[in-house]
Order: C-alpha cells, then sequence, then structure tokens
C-alpha cells in the first residue's frame, strides 16, 4: 500500500523549487546607454524540475537629453510564460527553452525641441505626453547553473516578436520597456540573471 | 556544460554591444516645397521675367533669387500660413498658402521635424494658376506646385 503511495507521488506535479530573480544585464546600460535607468525581477515556480511557471515585470525611464531636443520616458512590462528543463542529469540547473506573452504601458514627451531654419530663425516646441502600450511574444534558450548553495546565475537569448502596438507615425517610441527598440517589430536580444532559490521542498 | 555556459555567455553579450547606436543622424531631415514657374504670358516672356525673380517672405530678414524655373522653399514651421513674396521688375505677386502641421519624431539620432499637408493656396492676379501635384511634404517626398504666369 505504501508503495503505491510513493509510486503516486512520482507520476504527481511537485513543487520543486521558487526562485526569484534579478536582470544584471540591465546594469550595463549605465555604461553602454547612459540616458536609460532600468530594473526586472522575476519569479520562477518549478514543477518537478523540468516545467517552470515565469512571471517578470520590470520598469523603465529614458531622460535623453540631445543638442536639439529632450526626450523622457516612463513605463513598465510584465510578462509571463513557461520554461521547459532537458536537462535530466543535473536536476537542480537549467538548459531549457520557454516562451512568454508580454505587455507593455510607457508614457513619453519631448521639450526643448529646437528647429533651426535659414529663413525662418530658431523656434523651440515640446511634444505633450502621450501613451503607448504594447504587446508581443518571446522565445527563449538558455542557462541557469547553480554558482553558490541556492544562487544561481542563469543567461538566456530571446528573439520577440511584437503583434500589437507599439508604434506611432507621429511620435515612435525611443524604446520599449522590455522589448527594445521601437522601430523593429522582431527584436533579438539576451538576458542576464541572478536568481535565489528559496529553500523550499529542495533534495 | 560549463565551456557551453561561458562561451554562449561571451557570444551574447558581445551581440549586446555591437547592437549600440552610433548616435548618428544618417537620414534626410529636410521637408522642403518644390515649386517650378512656368511663363506663358509672352509680356512676361519678353521682359525676361524669370530672369530677375526673387522670392521672399514678409517674415524673413533675406529674399533669395533665382534664375531658374524650379526651385525648392521652406514653409514657416512655426505658423499654419504661409506668405511667399514673387517679384520680378514691376510685378509683384503673393501666394499665401494654408496648411495643417505635424511633429514628427523622425528618429533618436535625428530628432524631430515637421510634416505639412496643404489645405489651400490664395494668389494675386499676374498669377493665371497654381496646381498642387503634391500637397503632402515629408522628409521622403518634397511637395510640389506649379505656379503658371
Amino acid at each position: 500500500m505504501a508503495q503505491k503511495t510513493d509510486e503516486k507521488k512520482k507520476d504527481g506535479w511537485e513543487i520543486t523549487g521558487i526562485k526569484i530573480g534579478m536582470d544584471v544585464g540591465r546594469f550595463s546600460n549605465f555604461l553602454f546607454k547612459p540616458e536609460q535607468t532600468s530594473y526586472a525581477g522575476s519569479l520562477d515556480v518549478g514543477f518537478n524540475n523540468k516545467y517552470f511557471i515565469i512571471a517578470e515585470a520590470g520598469y523603465s525611464e529614458i531622460n535623453l537629453d540631445r543638442d536639439n531636443y529632450n526626450y523622457i520616458s516612463d513605463g513598465t512590462f510584465y510578462k509571463i510564460g513557461l520554461d521547459y528543463n532537458m536537462l535530466k542529469k543535473y536536476p537542480t540547473d537549467f538548459l531549457g527553452a520557454g516562451f512568454r506573452f508580454a505587455y507593455s504601458t510607457l508614457e513619453h514627451s519631448a521639450n526643448n525641441i529646437r528647429f533651426e531654419s535659414e529663413h525662418w530663425g530658431s523656434y523651440y516646441t515640446e511634444k505633450e505626453s502621450e501613451t503607448n502600450q504594447t504587446m508581443w511574444l518571446e522565445a527563449s534558450f538558455g542557462l541557469k547553473g547553480e554558482i553558490f548553495k541556492n544562487v544561481y546565475f542563469g543567461w538566456s537569448a530571446i528573439i520577440k516578436v511584437r503583434f500589437y502596438g507599439g508604434t506611432d507615425d507621429k511620435f515612435q517610441p525611443y524604446d520599449i520597456p522590455g522589448f527594445g527598440k521601437a522601430a523593429n517589430s522582431i527584436s533579438i536580444g539576451a538576458n542576464y540573471f541572478i536568481y535565489y532559490q528559496i529553500p523550499f521542498n529542495r533534495k | 556544460m560549463k565551456f557551453i555556459f561561458r562561451i554562449v555567455g561571451i557570444l551574447l553579450f558581445a551581440f549586446m554591444i555591437f547592437n549600440c547606436s552610433d548616435n548618428r543622424c544618417n537620414e534626410e531631415v529636410d521637408v522642403l516645397l518644390k515649386a517650378e514657374i512656368i511663363v506663358n504670358d509672352p509680356i512676361l516672356t519678353n521682359a525676361g521675367f524669370l530672369e530677375t525673380l526673387s522670392i521672399y517672405s514678409p517674415a524673413w530678414t533675406d529674399s533669395v533669387h533665382y534664375s531658374s524655373a524650379n526651385f525648392m522653399l521652406e514653409l514657416s514651421p512655426f505658423a499654419d500660413t504661409t506668405v511667399f513674396v514673387f517679384t520680378s521688375q514691376a510685378w509683384k505677386d503673393t501666394v499665401k498658402i494654408f496648411y495643417e502641421r505635424d511633429l514628427v519624431y523622425l528618429s533618436q539620432e535625428c530628432g524631430f521635424v515637421t510634416y505639412y499637408k496643404i489645405d489651400s493656396t490664395r494668389y494675386t492676379s499676374t498669377i493665371d494658376s497654381l496646381v498642387w501635384v503634391n500637397k503632402k511634404l515629408t522628409t521622403l517626398t518634397d511637395g510640389h506646385v506649379k505656379i503658371y504666369f
């Protein structure tokens, strides 16, 4: 009778880990995109070390100060999806693929827009605040490895395909939070995360 | 496992760096109106109307002399109306152009430009007629007007 119960447990769904993560790749913005400040975090719940339900959220702020205009934007993004672990030999690590559904909203405006014309002289104007919403799907392939006990480092290559919003013929967003350059409907990128696994149900 | 982890990580990091923009504006930013003068009146032709033609706007501090029949004009980015004065010898004519303006964010490198959509035109007596070939002025397509004297 006891043996039967154990077999049943093996076949069922068991939560094998909960990880909270921080996107550390975004800190490279300080160096390569100083006009942008962004943060992102994630929560994943693993089942049988095979399937992971993922939720991600982030915030992005842009202050682009150019000679002929100043562009300001702030927005948030949310992603939800599933990862599949292909590793069998190292059950705590991850090598696999996943997909996400993502939504982002941002508000952007511009001021100190300067026009200079040989005949008409100089002129300053501004662009009032506008809201832009975007939805896209992501497919990813990546790795997560335990670097210290309960601390993981992971990266993933991501392809993002936008299917709603994000474009405006007159006032195209500079950057869509979580997606990247608004001018492209397909975006390729990479994520670098550090995760902490809550010591929970760990064998 | 560790080898793959490192190599692909380095490649992705390199991709992030090479993906950065060079911050230079490599696009066309001028939004212009191509004007074409067609002189059919023999009195004007004989008097050398085109050869001494000057164009200015009352809002300018200068004027432009054109000796050819084709030239490019810039509409006022500050108002919804632009007045151009065509003057040659004893003749002086005025063209008043009414339009809508759109402030367009061209790109992060180039910034903003003004696009125009022509609504209507008024002109004075020496001008016989005025025909719009293209009423939309953008960075990709110049506006085009033919002015018949």
